[in-house]
């Protein structure tokens, strides 16, 4: 069984508290109030309604590990790993999942490995448009090969 | 590592030697070290395998030295976590190592050296600062020779069997420029052992007809050994000649043009990360994104995608980098923060200060001119209040040196004595803002490209021109002034020109990247050239991944395709242009802050060879089409004949079109294939199957397809004989005349730049002496223009494959994205002007190349209506025109104004 506050799930789903409440009113979300303004579900209720609503995994295994009672481990059926491949876009119908997709957002840093003439162009590339970028190189310097070459085609500038 | 100031005492002081893996182990390092003196970032570093207080626990030695206390033993390797939202890997190539080819006895003959050895011999930071000699004694090499192919399309001695792309330009151009490096007159022979010559990039087949022309000789022969000269120095060559003589011939030096393997961890790599490799231990990719590795959010670039040279490397960056923000394009800006400089300290009042920066580039200038002599002079100058002569003065150390000396002295105007401005005045100008000063208070002179390379002869003459250069930009610098950057704010919209493959690309990444672009075409139909092909080198179907495309483009919501539309004018500059595009009768004003130019080129129609006057006789593009229509039926003929270079590396066009060779590949192999039985003939003059596109040559040779080359003063014949196609040519290896009655005579003809004189007018844009668009720098900015704001992609650029084409659309609109992604851009501020003297005449609009000027009137304080001129800082790009037509000093160009020109032609002329 899962405990939870309404406000929790709201966050957890990015919708308001009240939607939650009607969600329960309603029978969609099968919860049942227990003392101190919590509600229970069962977990099955609980994974069958997220996986409706297109919860990401990680999200939901989270919230669980969170607001179980038992000390059983939780475990993915196979309809859940199923589920994990399922695509996560949002529909533009239920404006909650979206907000849902945005706590997921990418992370906007890069790494590149090897700083070389073209590691080297890359990373200019990203920081110019608004990424953080991690670069690594396994020796001391950076400039690769061709800071090892003399001169260059066409134009015999040093390639330094 | 805060604490380094890269002193070089450590280095000193350390007892402990070690090749440097930098000079290719030709000279010595200590265990503590930095690669190089330009080296990023500049701190020296421990190498624990060498160090003796790490291996053996005694010495410290550098640690007592240190005057900084930054030496830390302590320091451990440690693991760091990040949190990333894509991966780039560009961890580049491993040179082959020819030690396990034991006939050429690398390791056993001390003046057998590899290409980057000898490279490292030829360089002014190298071993012997540039002077070249060779290994065994130190002796000037007169007489030196090149073996091309060394591990590369090689399966018997090692397996690699793909060509490693670079190694014939590298060797070419190694030949040439060994001349520089050796001291006077020395008469000087270079050979070059060749299969094919490979000089398929843009400028490169012209750069090996200079070659040639200079003497440098090619052989057609591939040397089976490499036996020791006279007590262990100078090498002896043992080859066939092209009649069948065995040849031995002495040279002082042989270098070995090795090619370029995976990288070592390769495999490694992939296994941590889960991508896979190709046969080859590359990096898997698809010719439709050549980036992408097997796994999502990983991408590779540079050579670890196939062998591949600097240009398309950093192409293949900029690629990656836009696939990367495309993924992440949510999170942009995120996690960045913006650079501040210190607050600008107001100069205008200050009497001048000047720094002045001498720089040695390594031998480039110091071997040439007297520097010491420089400094001294420059000391005596007026106004000058430091001197200082430093290596390289671009260095990370040399610009907090300048800062550093700027708040010591109190300087407030900065002179570099060095090279050009065109590439190193920005960083200068950055060094000035970080010291609080307004960056065009910096003044070069260029003793490099102007001095020192010209007057190599005569080091005299060549530090009193350096005299004269240092003291009128001394004399100009102190007239200068702070200039402010215009502001303008992006229209974040960008235009692609040309619906082919390459501007269906760029838009798509654009509109994936976040940013509106409008396409226009104009023909009624997306795709261009890409129609006529069937699949790419990698096999994989070009026409249903192409519909897919078109259909992405026409769907999106971000990106408006105009069809038989024409770009008619365009004004303004990067980041606000306008345009006129008419589209029919219909005329349609565009706002944009970028462009892509994607105007492709088209396939030659040649004028020999019986083509147009026997339907046998078809081009490759024609020919691919009667295929895929069943006219042709491989099953039903005997016999095809392909004839390579048609248009193309002749007197007319001297250029490779670098795709045909691979394109008759295909479809020598399709026939086959098809129809073991079908004789299939190529008739060719070097084949071309650069990179991995190497396997199809021998796949079209294990299939049996018959390749005979031919010469350029010895073309093959094409004859009708009772009706017969009938083609004559010489076999070079029986030598004999050669008959074949062919069904099909398949003709790879050139690709010329049709499209590209319109374009290329109406936004400025430079173009070669073939007529392809340049681009700004060929090796480091290959797809931005030469015009700020505007990229170039796919074939206007220069004849390419469709997967090179893709990439680089991709990397020129991830480029553009990069102007559109900011709201406001930062214009340079050498702009025109109008002075009080200006009376309205006129003149100047005239002679305005860019339409900045125009005539205004004006209300005086006393009323009267005054005509002026009025200068659009936006248009203006500071040529000088309107400064130099001026009869009155009206209009001047901030930055090169009357004052200032007049000063150093006054200091020049004092004496």
């Amino acid at each position: 069984m899962i405990k939870f506050k309404v406000i929790e799930i709201a966050n957890t789903f990015g919708v308001h508290r009240n939607t939650v409440t009607n969600w329960i009113k309603r029978g969609v979300l099968k919860a049942k109030p227990v003392v101190g303004r919590k509600y229970v579900i069962s977990e099955n209720d609980f994974i069958a309604f997220a996986e409706q609503n297109h919860i990401p995994r990680r999200t939901l295994e989270e919230f669980i590990k969170k607001n179980k009672i038992q000390k059983t481990e939780f475990k993915l059926t196979k309809e859940d790993q199923g589920f994990s491949n399922h695509p996560q876009e949002p529909s533009p119908k239920n404006k909650y999942r979206e907000t849902i997709m945005n706590t997921s957002r990418p992370v906007g840093s890069v790494l590149v490995l090897g700083g070389g003439i073209a590691g080297i162009q890359a990373v200019l590339d990203l920081a110019d448009s608004g990424y953080f970028v991690h670069l690594v190189e396994r020796s001391s310097g950076i400039g690769g090969v061709m800071a090892q070459l003399d001169k260059t085609f066409p134009t015999n500038d040093c390639a330094m | 590592m805060d604490k380094c100031i890269a002193c070089g005492l450590c280095a000193q002081k350390c007892p402990k030697k070690v090749d440097d893996e930098f000079n290719m182990g030709l000279s010595k390092r200590k265990a503590i070290y930095i690669k190089y003196g330009q080296s990023v970032p500049l701190k020296y570093a421990i190498d624990p395998e060498n160090c003796i207080y790490l291996t053996r626990g005694k010495c410290r030695a550098c640690e007592k030295f240190c005057p900084t206390g930054a030496i830390n033993f302590d320091d451990k390797e440690e693991i760091i976590q990040l949190n990333v939202g894509a991966i780039i890997t560009a961890p580049g190539f491993k040179p082959f190592d020819p030690s396990i080819l034991d006939s050429y006895a690398y390791d056993k003959i001390p003046d057998v050296v590899t290409s980057l050895e000898y490279e490292r011999l030829l360089s002014a930071g190298g071993p012997y600062m540039g002077h070249l000699v060779r290994p065994s004694d130190e002796q000037e090499p007169k007489k030196i020779a090149w073996i091309q192919c060394v591990g590369s399309r090689d399966t018997n001695k090692c397996s690699n069997e793909f060509c490693s792309s670079v190694c014939c330009m590298y060797a070419i151009k190694q030949a040439l420029v060994t001349k520089e490096h050796l001291s006077g007159d020395t008469e000087l022979k270079q050979s070059i052992f060749y299969m094919d010559i490979r000089t398929h990039g843009k400028e490169f087949e012209r750069y090996y007809e200079d070659a040639k022309e200079k003497g440098v000789e090619f052989v057609r022969a591939r040397p089976h050994t490499l036996e020791p000269g006279k007590d262990n120095r100078g090498v002896i060559i043992r080859y066939v000649d092209e009649d069948g003589n065995v040849i031995n011939d002495e040279y002082d030096m042989v270098v070995l043009s090795v090619g370029l393997e995976a990288p070592k961890g390769a495999k490694d790599l992939s296994n941590i990360m889960g991508f896979d490799l190709d046969e080859y231990n590359f990096a898997k990719t698809s010719s439709f994104n050549t980036v992408q590795t097997s796994k999502k959010g990983i991408y590779v670039t540079g050579a670890f995608g196939g062998p591949k040279d600097i240009p398309q490397a950093v192409t293949e960056a900029s690629t990656a980098a836009a696939e990367a923000a495309k993924l992440l394009s949510k999170a942009r800006g995120t996690l960045t923060k913006k650079k501040t400089y210190p607050k600008e300290i107001d100069v205008t009042c200050e009497k001048p200060r000047i720094g002045v920066i001498i720089c040695s580039c390594g031998i480039n200038i110091s071997n040439v001119v007297d520097v010491k002599e420089l400094v001294e002079f420059a000391k005596t100058l007026p106004n000058v209040e430091y001197v200082e002569n430093t290596m390289f003065s671009c260095s990370t150390d040399t610009q907090y040196l300048i800062i550093e000396k700027i708040k010591e002295y109190n300087l407030n105007r900065l002179v570099v004595a060095a090279c050009t401005p065109r590439t190193h005045e920005p960083l200068f100008q950055e060094t000035l803002r970080d010291a609080g000063l307004n960056e065009f208070l910096v003044e070069m002179a260029n003793i490099r490209n102007q001095n020192s390379w010209v007057h190599q002869n005569d080091p005299k003459a060549a530090t009193e021109k350096a005299k004269d250069q240092i003291k009128m930009a001394i004399a100009k610098a102190t007239l200068n002034s702070p200039l402010k950057r215009l502001k303008i704010k992006v229209n974040q919209k960008a235009l692609v020109i040309g619906g082919g493959v390459s501007g269906i690309v760029s838009a798509l990444t654009l509109a994936n990247l976040g940013y509106e672009c409008i396409l226009i075409e104009k023909h009624s139909k997306l795709g261009g050239n890409a129609w006529n092909l069937e699949t790419t080198y990698k096999k994989e179907k070009i026409r249903p991944w192409l519909n897919a495309q078109i259909n992405r483009v026409e769907n999106h919501p971000k990106i408006e395709v105009l069809k038989n539309t024409e770009l008619k004018e365009v004004t303004g500059t990067i980041g606000n242009f306008e345009a006129k595009v008419q589209s029919g009768d219909e005329i349609r004003n565009i706002g944009f802050g970028a462009a892509i130019v994607c105007v492709g080129a088209t396939e030659y129609k040649p004028t020999e060879y019986l083509y147009g006057e026997d339907p046998r006789v078809l081009t490759s593009f024609e020919f691919e089409a009667k295929l895929r229509e069943k006219i042709i039926a491989p099953e039903k003929i005997n016999s095809v004949v392909f004839i390579q270079c048609v248009g193309s590396r002749d007197k007319e066009r001297p250029y490779c079109s670098r795709v045909c060779c691979t394109h008759t590949m295909e479809k020598a192999i399709r026939l086959k294939e098809k129809n073991p039985d079908l004789q299939v003939f190529v008739l060719y003059r070097d084949i071309r199957t650069y990179g991995t596109r190497e396997k199809l040559y021998k796949k079209a040779r294990d299939l049996g397809v018959i390749f005979i080359r031919y010469t350029l003063s010895n073309k093959p014949e094409v004859r009708l004989e009772n009706g017969d196609l009938v083609v004559l040519t010489t076999d070079p290896i029986i030598k004999l005349p050669v008959k074949i009655h062919a069904d099909y005579l398949c003709l790879a003809s050139a690709i010329i730049p049709t499209n590209n004189i319109e374009i290329s007018d109406l936004f400025k844009l430079s173009k070669n002496t073939d007529g392809f668009i340049n681009e700004a720098h060929p090796k480091l900015r290959p797809v931005d223009a030469t015009t700020d704001g505007v990229f170039l992609a796919g074939l206007c650029n220069y004849p390419k494959s469709i997967d090179e084409s893709i990439a680089q659309a991709e990397a020129a609109a991830g480029r553009a994205s990069i102007i559109l992604s900011k709201d406001y851009m930062e214009l340079d501020a050498i702009k025109s002007f109008v002075s009080d003297n200006c009376d309205g005449c006129g003149l100047c609009v005239d002679v305005c190349p860019y339409s900045a000027l125009s005539i205004v009137e004006i209300q005086d304080q006393d009323g009267t209506i005054k005509k002026r001129i009025s200068a659009d800082p936006a248009l203006c790009k500071g040529c000088g025109l309107c400064e130099a037509t001026c009869p009155k000093g009206g209009i001047l160009v901030h930055g090169f104004t009357l004052d200032q020109i007049e000063a150093q032609i006054q200091t020049l002329l004092a004496n």
